[in-house]
């Protein structure tokens, strides 16, 4: 089985910073973004570490429509369609967002909420502070809004879905390839975006114990024996995707994608993570895992994809250097699996110095590659799973 | 059998909407021409401009409401392990959760059908007043595990995908996911979204819909705010394709599809109730707050959806419209039906039932039943004098007898995502 749709453009921005060539370099050389949390002061959190982008989106005339980490989606996603040469366009030309962050945010509620009396009949609700609530709040918090203003920006009139979820973007890839593999559209343009660099979702890592507690000093990677669980990270990434056969010699690498659940509240089950590269997994000897940093998930993890994989293949913990991205791990995924491969070089597991034992083979230092093809899960909360399949033509 | 082959077909439906909790009391109210939009009853609404809406007719939605309306599917104590963590305050949850065991169950599913995937529309995320008085001190928001965080959440909100958590959890299910949360337009595209996984082979079995609420302070709070809420608190406060009319009402509820592989389903003893013949998603690229004038993209997606169901234009014999009763969209999407598919008989539910927001392309796909199962067109409720601007064949306040063999139900989210799906009558 071949993957059908080709990667003709891509971008992001990433606690490793923005360009793609750059931040693979700092990938391959084990680097980690890993810092005392930068966003906010988390000093009283269990978790006091995060992987934050650093700087800001450019100034932007959406800025009151769109957040953060939207306004970085709609930039990857405009640079990704310059850099990709497509020719899709119009009606040809399909738009696929994953939203990781299904969260609102209370800050430019604080109006509202400083004045009410705690009374859940809401009782002169109004008065105590819904009228001064911002026209374009509702706006503001759509789960959509960074999808349809891009759509204007860019006159993509094809196809169009917004995902959301832990695993937004690995839907997303998912639906475009699909639209792609139908013929509705000519070009696709993929991008995902997600932070769990803010206050209540590293709250709720961390009370959870899903995120590390350690200090820098003592931060221990995924799949090591020591490791203690995600530094919450944050990014913004974009593709676009063509028909193998349209794409031709602007092809950067093929990819197909798949997101699935569990019932799970938590993390995945192990079980669910191999099954969601089942029948992806034909010829691959490379992985990227899902690293959740928790010994036994690790090794729960490592067992599972050993009997897809065989015992002997090599596993990667790119999150491990750009910290967990939530929505927006499957897309930086396609984007470093593709860069390793091109490059014919893997990535040490930044931080890596005491593997735990198990199958597969955690890598601790670069290694050069032949390897054409290789496979990316990420997991997310609750109990959902994103997987990839990547090959260079 | 091919893939091409493949057809994918509703095998069970669960429905949840201010006319009652069931799809019997949703299709026996539009039968009936009833109106469910009225003042608000579960917060104290009196003060907000906008005091009415199409409310589900549950005041609280509690352990019990789950237990009535989930009944076997439940572990012994969970619906009330869940009230007590504060899962079951969120209306959309519960609500979700009513539909989806109604689809399960009415489609006869079991542990054949645990690999279902599920593809699901949703709303935007609750929160509650009551909890953020303890949360203040002055005007800063101290946030952190309370009464409400069952050790690891945040106590005064409700995660926006807690319902889909829940329904793989009760129901086991293991297969893909996709949440679609393309505002307006999510729950048409999780049914569109499902059909598409079983015809091409991804699936074989999809739980499939929507759920959301608004009603609440902050949902009604944000929407008076928007201004897009007609402003008249009145029982008529939507009337899409009127002359007068003037907004929307907020509605809330939930619908759930059983999206199956048609011989698989015949197979297993499943009785279709229609088949999903096509779909299609467009973009207006257009304006943020606006549809296209013209309802060029709206046509394109009805086109679209047209031609994947290998139909024309002359087959469709009824369309519910999107029709949110605001001056814009109705218009523009009447323009958009009449210039594809000419004098085709046009209702809106959202008179009778409000805009369920997330959930609305659902819900209005449970009522494209009601021409299937009773040859009843569903009616306009208070449109009761048609606009010159929106030259369609709009069917008034009471359903139409009709017989039909193909209906087309369109949604349309902010920012001009549309889709369209075409629902057909099973031999």
């Amino acid at each position: 089985m071949r993957p059908s749709a080709a990667i003709t453009g891509w971008a992001w921005r990433t606690p490793l910073g923005d360009g793609v060539d750059a931040v693979v370099g700092r990938i391959l050389a084990g680097e980690r973004a890993a810092q005392p949390n930068p966003s906010f002061d988390a000093e009283s959190y269990a978790c006091r570490l995060a992987a934050a982008i650093p700087g800001a989106p450019r100034p932007s005339k959406h800025r009151k429509f769109v957040k953060r980490m939207g306004l970085w989606g709609m930039e990857v996603a405009g640079e990704a369609l310059t850099q990709s040469g497509a020719r899709g366009a119009g009606e040809r030309l399909g738009l696929f967002c994953g939203y990781g962050g299904l969260r609102a945010h209370w800050d430019d509620l604080m109006p509202v909420l400083t004045g009410q009396a705690g009374d859940g009949s809401a009782i002169d609700a109004w008065d105590r502070g819904f009228k001064l609530l911002h026209p374009f709040w509702m706006l503001f918090h759509l789960s959509n809004n960074a999808h349809a203003l891009l759509s204007i920006d860019i006159g993509a009139k094809g196809d169009g879905i917004t995902t959301g979820g832990a695993n937004a973007g690995a839907q997303a890839l998912e639906a475009a390839t699909a639209a792609l593999e139908a013929g509705s559209i000519d070009t696709a343009l993929v991008f995902a975006y997600d932070s769990l660099v803010e206050p209540e979702t590293v709250l709720s890592l961390g009370a959870s114990g899903a995120a590390t507690s350690a200090a820098l000093e003592s931060l221990a990677a995924p799949y090591d024996e020591r490791a203690g669980g995600i530094v919450p990270g944050e990014a913004a990434a974009a593709v676009v995707l063509e028909r193998a056969a349209d794409a031709g010699d602007r092809a950067l690498a093929l990819v197909e994608a798949r997101a699935c659940a569990d019932g799970e509240g938590g993390w995945p089950d192990a079980s669910t993570l191999a099954g969601a590269i089942a029948d992806m997994a034909e010829g691959v000897t490379v992985i990227d895992g899902a690293a959740i940093a928790l010994p036994d998930r690790d090794a729960a993890e490592r067992a599972a994809l050993s009997e897809v994989l065989g015992a002997r293949a090599m596993l990667l913990a790119t999150s491990a250097s750009t910290g967990a991205l939530g929505g927006a791990g499957a897309i930086v995924q396609a984007i470093a699996l593709a860069s390793f491969l091109r490059r014919g070089l893997l990535p040490p597991i930044a931080g890596l110095s005491r593997p735990s034992p198990g199958p597969l083979s955690p890598l601790a230092r670069t290694e050069a590659t032949e390897a054409r093809k290789a496979l990316g899960i990420s997991a997310g909360m609750p109990g959902l799973v994103g997987a990839l399949r990547v090959e260079i033509p | 059998m091919s893939k091409t082959e493949r057809r994918a077909v509703i095998t069970g439906v669960g429905a949840v909407s201010a006319i009652g909790v069931g799809v019997s009391a949703l299709l026996d109210g539009l039968a009936a021409g009833r109106s469910a939009v009225r003042p608000i009853k579960s917060f104290e609404a009196r003060t907000f401009p906008t005091r009415v809406a199409g409310e589900v007719p549950v005041v609280e939605t509690n352990a019990g409401f789950v237990k009535d309306t989930l009944g076997a599917l439940l572990r012994p104590g969970e619906a009330e392990a869940w009230e007590r963590a504060g899962l079951l305050r969120d209306r959309k949850v519960c609500f979700g959760l009513a539909a989806a065991a109604e689809a399960w169950r009415g489609a006869g599913c079991g542990e054949g059908e645990r690999a279902a995937s599920l593809s699901i529309g949703l709303g935007l995320e609750q929160a509650f007043l009551e909890d953020f008085a303890a949360a203040l001190d002055g005007a800063t928001l101290c946030i952190g595990p309370g009464g409400h965080a069952g050790g690891e959440g945040v106590r005064f909100r409700s995660r926006v995908d807690l319902c889909a958590e829940l329904l793989r959890d009760v129901l086991g299910l293991s297969g893909r996911i996709a949440s679609h949360v393309s505002a307006c337009a999510a729950g048409g595209m999780a049914v569109a979204h499902a059909a598409a996984l079983v015809t091409r082979g991804a699936a074989d079995v999809v739980l499939a819909g929507a759920t959301d609420s608004m009603v609440n302070p902050l949902g009604v709070g944000g929407m008076s705010r928007l201004g897009a809420p007609s402003p008249r608190a009145e029982p008529d406060a939507c009337r899409p394709f009127d002359k007068k009319r003037d907004g929307l009402a907020i509605g809330e509820g939930a619908a759930m599809f059983v999206v199956e592989e048609e011989a698989r389903a015949r197979a297993r003893g499943a009785r279709p109730l229609a088949r999903i013949a096509g779909w299609a998603t467009t973009q207006d690229a257009y304006r943020a707050t606006a549809p296209r004038p013209d309802g060029a993209r709206a046509q394109a997606a009805m086109e679209r959806a047209v031609r994947r169901a290998n139909l024309t234009p002359e087959d469709i014999g009824y369309v519910n419209a999107h029709g949110t009763g605001t001056p814009l969209n109705d218009a523009a999407e009447a323009k958009a039906i009449r210039a594809l598919l000419g004098p085709v008989p046009v209702s809106s539910i959202k008179g009778a039932v409000g805009h369920l927001m997330a959930a609305a392309g659902a819900i209005e796909l449970a009522a494209c039943l009601l021409p299937f199962t009773r040859d009843l067109l569903p009616g306009t409720a208070h449109c009761t004098e048609p606009d010159p601007e929106c030259p369609i064949a709009v069917i008034g306040p009471e359903p139409l007898p009709a017989r039909v063999d193909h209906v087309l139900s369109n949604s349309f989210g902010f920012g001009g995502q549309n889709v369209s799906v075409i629902l057909g009558r099973v031999a």
